[in-house]
């Protein structure tokens, strides 16, 4: 899986692509162990061009969205392809998740959060 | 009808390769979209079972994959050589929410028509999975 950073003011986004599985997820959790112990606590993940994902996969993004909120971070979604989206429904991860349409959205989201 | 037949080692880059294996024989049967995501994400959790909870990421340790087509109807039979696998899948609970692992059996079990468990002679675990052509789960997404 290929990972590409940004930051947009205090956000990082990482936009993932490929297939997020067993193999690939050790990558992802090492890079977000890297953000979060840098104190960049405020994450964001865009799916759009992630074009497989299963249990192992989703396992990885529930283990990171925990270390975010270990270190009082936050952790969002978006651009989630119809199988994807649909992967998080029938394990009901789409509860737990912040899952958003579009970045722009998510991002929006921080600055609300900053604003309140 | 077409039969294909493969053997990985359990190792962790094996996930990859059944899937690269199955991709390109969905391709040669023309499966695409959502049907073929199915097929895949439920051969993947099988397969993933049989890697680490079956075989144990022992690489000495080999997983079977057979996959018969027959127009749209897909089979197929993931065999570990593990121990106990039958057992296992018995004494499952279902994942809690914010566990990191045990959802796989519930995604065979969404997208999957028919799923079979059986303990094969050497006591592995034989899964045999069937996606029928008519049934909507699939049909739906296509």
């Amino acid at each position: 899986m290929e990972i590409v950073m940004k930051e947009v003011g205090a956000v990082v986004v990482l936009h993932l692509k490929g297939r997020l599985d067993l193999a690939s997820g050790a990558g992802l959790k090492d890079e977000i162990k890297a953000l979060l112990e840098k104190e960049k606590n405020l994450l964001h993940l865009n799916l759009a061009e992630v074009d497989f994902i299963n249990s192992s996969g989703l396992g990885v993004l529930v283990s990171v969205m925990k270390d975010a909120r270990l270190h009082k971070g936050r952790l969002t979604v978006s651009n989630l392809a119809a199988y994807v989206q649909e992967i998080f429904e029938i394990t009901q991860l789409s509860h737990i998740f912040e899952i958003f349409a579009t970045e722009a959205e998510a991002l929006d989201s921080y600055q609300s959060v900053n604003a309140d | 009808m077409a039969r294909y037949e493969f053997t990985y080692p359990s190792i962790l880059e094996a996930e990859g390769r059944m899937l690269n294996d199955l991709v390109r024989v969905l391709a040669r049967h023309r499966m695409t979209g959502l049907a073929k995501q199915s097929v895949l994400v439920v051969m993947c959790e099988a397969f993933n079972n049989a890697l680490l909870h079956g075989n144990k990421l022992d690489p000495k340790k080999k997983i079977k994959v057979v996959v018969t087509i027959k127009k749209r109807e897909v089979t197929a039979d993931i065999i570990d050589e593990g121990r106990g696998g039958l057992e296992k899948v018995r004494k499952r609970q279902p994942s809690r929410k914010w566990a990191e692992s045990g959802r796989g059996i519930g995604i065979i079990g969404h997208y999957a028509s028919s799923v079979n468990f059986r303990e094969t002679e050497r006591g592995g675990l034989k899964v045999s999975i069937t996606f029928e052509p008519d049934d909507k789960k699939i049909l739906s997404k296509c």
